[in-house]
């Protein structure tokens, strides 16, 4: 259920239209110029969407024959090996050949994608939101666009230059004070426990990942909660309510439907973050990560580890199963997406409210 | 937000809010121009004038909403019950539950109907579930909401009409038990039946609670208020009793502005 009050509409029609949909056009009202915009804002409109298939046709053609082989074991599979590319023998597996002992099983890469986009996302999330209330709610309004130029700034950085500061810097730094206290969780949470290693691992990945997705979190709450009516604060405000407690009643539930889509646009982005994670991922290829401090490896990170030595496989078998790695990554991509497009609609509730009231 | 230079105003027995010697700047325009005034305890008193003049910078620095302005500089004196509301020391927040605030426009929290006057129960100091329970029907009651939202409580307030928010809001006011009521135009975008429902409000909430009341309405003016303030250009041109005002206005300009002639 959501209190969230319809966007305001234009109004320029009169009478009971329904709001957020586009006013019908009959043909008949169409001037010869608007039909030629017509047809030229749809062409605009396929190209990408045209792109966007034909990108996700090609990989697939692309991952069939690694398919084939692995079968269901691509996606259970914790081994993830070429083969042996000096030798000529082959193995045919499924009736596809491939180098001898070659074997893809990218269940390792899908979990430490997941895994580690959902860390970042749920210490980026709270740290994002609790910047942008700090910004608004307690840096005076002239320095507030100085401040935010920085977030706009972090969100530029290229994100090699994110992994060779995290492998420098931060990794060791991590892991020699703040990893020793997080291992005492151990007690508690089994994946805490054990070595915490020298910063090269799944939680370092996750923190770097973190900063990367802070800014773009951060940039479009800032303008949902710049365009929180200030009646609405007002009113708290004159009820004797704290800027704390007028940020939990008015602010939060007026953006909570914008924060879940800059969320979304911050998960997409550490899905597929591949050089900053390759750096700092330790680059463990067989095998789930021990604990949360340890080695693993994603999707991405593991296409550009290893497409060097996927192209010297004469079966071509290599570079199919990294397409097939890509394939996956796009897929989940995209159902993520869906699932979070359809979770703020099922956010809104549905209930279409009146346009213009109450704010 | 700053205050210096501080006269003293007279401590009257019957005055629960007293202003004096009240200016308002912003960069180095001067909106309130020195304004002393007396609102009398348990009596409504109406703020009218041309659009402009100042009525909404009066009561917002009544509850010092305007400290939220950046550049606003707030000079004189304003006494709440004889304690200074700019006083070094105050605490703003029991300051603004002792002052409650309806503005131009209904502005209902994100929040459930429920939730809404809750919040101002909560606000003042009801904690348990029935407690806060009872309290919000009662307040939905008073203001004539019960029956139109008593079936849709955890709903939202935004789907409610106009007029409804407003006594949605009036009710979360209200929740706070405040000593004054400051409402700012708040008929000025409700239908005649609503505007009615506010006015016999006001009416009841006579001798308890002291109501100040900004309206362009004449007519409403004379109906609810036992007093009345007339402002032009940020300054005080006279305040009277409702019926002499309107009968026997003491300036030209209060005349002429009553006739609806320009001032
Ligand atoms: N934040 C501000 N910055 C600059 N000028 C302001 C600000 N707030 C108010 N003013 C000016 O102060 C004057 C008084 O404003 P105020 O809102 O108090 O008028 P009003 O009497 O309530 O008018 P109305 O009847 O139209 O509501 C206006 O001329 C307005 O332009
Ligand atoms: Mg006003």
């Amino acid at each position: 259920m959501s209190f969230f009050p319809a966007a305001q509409g234009t109004g320029r029609r009169a009478g009971p239209l329904p709001i957020g949909r586009p006013v019908p056009l009959r043909d008949a009202d169409l001037t010869r110029r608007d039909r030629l915009a017509r047809w030229g804002l749809l062409l605009a409109a396929a190209i990408p969407t045209a792109m966007l298939l034909l990108i996700a046709a090609l990989m697939v053609a692309q991952s069939v024959p690694a398919f084939r082989y692995a079968g269901w074991g691509f996606f259970t599979g914790r081994v993830f090996s070429f083969g042996n590319l000096y030798v000529t023998k082959l193995q045919v597996q499924n009736g596809v050949p491939a180098p001898h002992g070659a074997t893809y099983g990218a269940f390792t890469f899908i979990f430490g994608t997941l895994v580690s986009s959902v860390i970042a996302l749920l210490v980026a999330l709270p740290l994002a939101v609790g910047a942008v209330l700090a910004l608004t709610e307690r840096v005076p309004t002239r320095l507030q666009s100085t401040v935010s130029i920085f977030f706009e700034l972090l969100a530029g950085i290229p994100s090699v230059v994110y992994g060779f500061w995290g492998i420098l810097v931060l990794g060791p730094l991590l892991a020699a004070h703040l990893y020793p206290v997080l291992g005492r969780l151990g007690a508690l949470v089994p994946f805490f426990r054990g070595s915490v290693g020298y910063g090269e691992g799944l939680l370092t990945a996750s923190l770097i990942l973190t900063l990367m997705i802070v800014p773009i979190i951060a940039t479009t709450t800032r303008e949902l909660v710049r365009g929180v009516p200030i009646l609405a604060k007002e009113g708290a405000l004159a009820l004797g309510m704290t800027r704390y407690e007028t940020a939990r009643v008015v602010t939060l539930p007026y953006v909570r439907r914008g924060i879940w889509a800059a969320a979304l646009l911050g998960w997409a982005r550490a899905l597929g973050e591949t050089m900053a994670v390759l750096l700092v991922s330790g680059n463990l290829l067989n095998g789930l990560p021990a604990n949360i401090f340890s080695p693993f490896s994603t999707m991405a990170a593991t296409i550009v580890a290893m497409l060097d030595s996927a192209l010297t496989d004469a079966t071509g078998m290599a570079v199919h199963a990294l397409a097939a790695l890509g394939v996956v990554l796009l897929v989940i991509t995209v159902a993520t997406n869906l699932l979070g497009r359809l979770i703020i609609r099922r956010v809104a509730g549905g209930a279409v409210l009146p346009v213009g009231r109450g704010i | 937000m700053s205050l210096t230079g501080t006269p003293r105003p007279a401590a009257d027995a019957a005055v629960a809010v007293a202003v004096s010697g009240l200016s308002v700047r912003i960069a180095s325009r001067e909106i309130l121009r020195g304004i002393s005034a007396g609102f009398a305890r348990g009596r409504v008193t109406a703020v009218i004038g041309p659009t402009g003049c100042g009525k909404t910078t009066l009561l917002r620095s009544l509850n010092r909403l305007n400290d939220q302005r950046p550049g606003m500089r707030v000079e004189g004196e304003i006494l709440l019950e004889g304690q200074s509301v700019y006083g070094r020391g105050r605490d703003v927040r029991d300051l603004r539950r002792r002052i409650g605030m309806l503005f131009q426009r209904p502005n209902p929290f994100p929040q459930s109907i429920r939730e809404n006057v809750a919040l101002g129960a909560r606000v003042h100091g009801l904690w348990r579930r029935e407690e806060v329970d009872r309290r919000v029907e009662e307040l939905l009651r008073r203001v004539g909401l019960w029956d139109a939202v008593h079936d849709r409580l955890g709903s939202s307030p935004f789907a409610l009409s106009g007029g409804q928010q407003q006594l949605l809001c009036m009710a979360r006011a209200l929740a706070v038990d405040p000593q004054v009521l400051l409402l700012d135009e708040p008929t000025s975008a409700l239908d005649p039946h609503s505007t009615a429902r506010i006015e016999e409000l006001i009416g009841s909430l006579r001798e308890r609670i002291t109501v100040v009341f900004v309206t362009h309405n004449l007519q409403q003016a004379a109906r609810c208020a036992d007093e009345v303030l007339f402002l032009l250009a940020g300054e005080v041109v006279e305040q009277a009793p409702v019926g002499d005002f309107f009968q026997r206005p003491a300036d030209l300009r209060s005349r002429a502005y009553i006739e609806g002639k320009p001032v």
